[in-house]
């Protein structure tokens, strides 16, 4: 017993695991070709003359702009901020070497290249090793994209956005804001407004995507905030899973981060949209990190179509998404993991929307939220079974972690019911890691920063395993990095 | 709304009351009655109200009912010390009263205020939670209710059942105050007379509970189909004390209550039990918060709807554990079945929590009844009719089993069911 009390007094104390510095944290120095802060029409004119579009898509960003001139900022969500001053914020940031357009990699700046050598994420090797293609963006424009030829053969198309403006703009017209309407909501509408770049796919029918598609975001340059566009179609049996992934450098500014991902899913087509969001958090008094309030939106429109969101979302000082799932076609399916971790003064208001319109529409939720520190951890999610949706289902399951007496962990399900033959379970519960659990593992010998980590990971594990694999043992370490040794 | 403030001059009440009344007019002038955008009234559309009413909505109508308490659908065989309330005015020759209990009609109290007793009644807090427009003007207007205060370790033998009858606009404040060690049993019951007619019931109910007191409180509304009902139940419980409500919601055209509890000191606890059931076009929202702000404190809520007809009905739970609430032991339970195509439910169980040591759940269902529990009666002899019947009172069971006064359960089991189409005949089913 005097033994176990020794080494007690030896264990580091638990702030030192959880205040992890942010590992990510360096400022490539790249000239950047970069608007003076502000926003207005001129702007918006800039940037489409800037990317060379055409004028039904200039057309489209000003009515989004004069439509968001209209709106005022929500304030409902269980987070809070400074106010955000959207004159302050550049609108437009791209590489320099970006004008001469790279061909292949060897072309692109190698400090670029450098950056992403840091994080780990070798765009070459990964070419031959992990058989995955890449859109890799640098602030807010594309400046690699690999396996272009391969994707080529099987018929996807994977390009960014601005690239398929230019080459499938009938494609492009008839779905942007399809899913996502510019005027949908206050920071949709600025993104329709401003947005420079992101990714766009289509899988035509019958194909089954060769690979797992990835885009690596990235914020650089000082005061540019990120409005990225995804656009994902995937026509009728298409087949694709799509993974995200962001890091961020260290900054005392806050950055406002507003994309808009939309999906479209054609009869029987399946996505699969996976993220792992790890953004600059902070510092432990709330300075700076990244505001991330993100709108992303899944539309099964064809009967027997399914989708699914897997996120991990461990970073920005303040989240605010809710991927939603509107489950249109008969038969179809929306899914929803999620992780999400605060600490410090990390705040999250997350969740998912399942609106049921088909009939024998299915829907799965599963929230794990954890909080440490400082962190305050929000799920409000909206399950709405509509009239004619016959033999609906939901199941919803959320749970909240709580690590320290000073975090806060809540939950908003809107459940709303309009057809008596749906079946919809929602569970939540609230805990703490538990003294026995941790005891027991002590016991064993396994250390209280090993013991706390087997604990998270098993109470995240039913998202994990969603993951793709590449994906899962990021999310594995990302966790233990964040939360190492955080003891209840 | 300025009328409004003209009504209350003639209103009983000291200075102090006065002064309270014209100020929470006021407040009702300013805020108005809930909008859609209202958070807490997103899924109750209370311009009905206006609709129906007038946008005088709030002003009473005295209206001559000359029935007595006998004739009226109450609880018969029921113990209790009665209190008859007709369109909000106490009915004195139909009312016993216990001994030795400071017990009286709030309309006695307020003309003979001498030591002031009546103030904290109409005190308002425009920032407590689910405050709105409505309370307002029930601190304006109230003149009559029921109130009372047991003393330290006073046991009340019998129940206090107090009847609201009338389908008149009336606004009743209630105010039960327990002390250390006392214990009681309040039964509300709001019944309606005349089926045609509409008003509003508004409806305010403060309960204090000293150390280690235990109040059961049943509030059952059962209002005739065209009446609106809207009420408050506030509840501050000290150390170590138990409170239990019984809420049911069978009549009225459109009914809210707003449950809000305070566990303001530690070990104390409460049980919110739930049951609805509706029909035709009926409304019923119920908005219930308790806060923990003390360690140690226990909450259970069990709510459990049953929808026919085009009824909508809404349940919005939070629980809230502050900071320092440590020990919280906190669950709640809310399960719905529709048995129409039209029937329509909004349920949001929140949990706001700002501690870790807390034991904190919460569970929502909403389905129809199970195809193979059918199956499984029906295999056993039962018609499809009894096999539902069963089911569907099996499901409200839970709810009607907590009661622990045989005679109010028994009544409730038999409204509740009569009113469902399928469920009139219970007598074979219940055997």
């Amino acid at each position: 017993m005097s033994d176990a009390t020794l080494t007690k007094k030896t264990e580091p104390k638990p702030e030192e695991f959880t205040n992890n510095e942010y590992e990510a944290g360096f400022v490539t120095d790249i000239d950047s070709d970069t608007l003076p802060p502000g926003l207005n029409e001129d702007v918006i004119r800039h940037i489409s003359a800037k990317k060379d579009e055409p004028e039904w898509l200039l057309n489209w960003r000003l009515e989004a702009f004069r439509h968001w001139l209209t709106m005022s900022e929500p304030h409902w969500a269980h987070v809070q901020y400074d106010k955000i001053d959207f004159q302050s914020i550049s609108y437009y940031s791209a590489p320099k070497s970006q004008e001469d357009g790279p061909k292949s990699l060897d072309e692109i700046d190698p400090k670029l290249l450098e950056t992403y050598e840091k994080l780990g994420i070798p765009l070459r090797e990964q070419e031959f090793l992990a058989g995955v293609a890449v859109d890799a963006v640098f602030d807010s424009v594309s400046v690699a994209t690999t396996f272009k030829g391969k994707l080529k053969d099987a018929g996807v198309i994977f390009c960014p956005i601005s690239e398929a403006v230019r080459d499938y703009p009938e494609l492009v017209q008839q779905y942007l804001g399809s899913v996502v309407p510019s005027g949908d909501n206050f920071y949709a509408a600025l993104n329709s407004a401003v947005f420079t770049d992101g990714s766009f796919v289509y899988i035509p029918k019958g194909v089954r995507c060769p690979m797992e598609l990835s885009t690596y975001f990235r914020i650089n340059a000082l005061n540019t905030g990120q409005f990225e566009r995804t656009l994902i179609i995937a026509d009728e049996g298409a087949y694709v899973s799509y993974l995200e992934g962001c890091t961020a450098p260290q900054r005392d500014e806050n950055q406002l981060h507003a994309a808009v991902v939309e999906l479209v899913l054609l009869d029987d087509a399946q996505i699969k949209y996976a993220t792992v969001q790890n953004w600059y958090p902070g510092d432990e008094n709330g300075l700076g990190g990244i505001y991330n309030f993100v709108t992303k939106r899944a539309d099964c429109r064809g009967p027997r179509s399914k989708v699914s969101w897997t996120q991990v979302e461990t970073g920005s000082a303040i989240t605010w998404k809710y991927p939603s799932c509107v489950l249109r076609g008969d038969d179809s399916v929306g899914e929803f993991y999620s992780v999400a971790l605060t600490k410090m003064r990390q705040e999250a208001d997350t969740g998912t929307k399942m609106i049921h319109i088909g009939k024998n529409t299915k829907s799965t939720i599963v929230s794990k939220g954890i909080a440490a520190g400082h962190g305050q951890q929000a799920y409000r999610g909206l399950v709405r079974i509509g009239k004619n949706a016959d033999g609906a289902r939901n199941f919803t399951q959320c749970d909240s972690l709580l690590i320290g007496d000073t975090c806060g962990a809540h939950t908003f399900p809107y459940v709303e019911v309009k057809n008596p033959t749906a079946t919809m379970e929602h569970e939540a519960t609230t805990s703490k890691i538990g003294e026995d659990q941790l005891f027991y593992c002590r016991q064993r010998g396994i250390s209280e920063e090993d013991a706390v980590n087997m604990i998270v990971n098993g109470f995240c594990k039913d998202v994990f395993n969603e993951l793709p694999m590449e994906f899962a043992v990021e999310a594995n370490r990302l966790m233990e990095v964040s939360l190492e040794g955080a003891v209840g | 709304m300025s009328d409004l403030t003209l009504n209350i001059a003639s209103l009983p009440g000291n200075v102090g009351v006065q002064a309270q009344r014209s100020q929470a007019a006021d407040i009702c002038a300013r805020t108005g009655l809930p909008g859609k955008r209202d958070e807490d009234w997103k899924y109750t559309d209370i311009s009905r109200l206006t609709a129906t009413l007038g946008d005088a909505w709030w002003l009473t109508a005295p209206t001559a009912i000359n029935s007595d308490a006998t004739s009226l659908a109450t609880i018969d065989d029921l113990d209790a010390y009665r209190l008859v309330f007709i369109a909000g005015q106490f009915q004195p020759e139909q009312s016993n009263l216990p001994d030795g209990v400071q017990l009286r009609p709030l309309s006695e109290l307020l003309q003979n205020d001498t030591d002031d007793s009546a103030h904290c009644l109409f005190k308002l807090d425009e920032s407590a939670p689910l405050f709105n427009g409505l309370l307002a003007a029930n601190s304006a207007l109230a003149s009559d209710g029921l109130c009372a205060c047991i003393g330290d370790g006073i046991k009340l033998d019998k129940p206090l059942y107090a009847v609201h009858v009338g389908n008149s606009t009336a606004h009743t404040l209630n105010g039960l105050m327990l002390g250390k060690g006392a214990e009681a049993t309040l039964i509300e019951h709001f019944i309606g007379t005349d089926s045609d007619q509409a008003g509003l019931s508004n409806i305010a109910t403060y309960l204090r509970l000293g150390d280690n007191a235990a109040l059961t409180h049943y509030r059952l509304q059962l209002e005739s189909d065209k009446q609106f009902h809207v009420g408050r139940v506030e509840v501050k419980q000290a150390r170590d004390s138990r409170y239990t409500l019984h809420a049911v919601e069978l009549g009225g055209s459109l009914s809210r209550a707003d449950i809000v509890v305070n566990l303001a000191e530690p070990g104390a606890s409460c049980a919110l039990n739930g049951l609805f059931v509706a029909s035709g076009r009926q409304h019923i929202d119920h908005h219930t918060r308790i806060d923990h702000n003390a360690p140690h404190c226990c909450s259970r809520e069990n709510y459990r709807t049953v929808l026919d007809g085009r009824a909508h009905a809404v349940f919005n739970g939070k629980i809230v554990v502050a900071e320092g609430a440590v020990k919280t032991d906190s669950a709640q339970s809310n399960g719905n079945l529709l048995l129409s195509k039209h029937a329509e439910i909004d349920t949001k169980p929140e949990l706001e929590i700002y501690n870790d040591d807390v034991k904190c759940a919460h569970g929502v269902t909403v389905g129809q009844l199970d195809k193979n529990q059918l199956f499984y009666l029906k295999s056993r002899g039962l018609s499809e009719d009894e096999a539902r019947q069963l089911l569907t009172v099996a499901f409200a069971d839970e709810i009607l089993v907590a009661m622990d006064i045989k005679a109010v359960r028994s009544f409730i089991e038999k409204e509740a069911f009569s009113k469902l189409p399928n469920l009139g005949d219970l007598e074979g089913v219940l055997g």
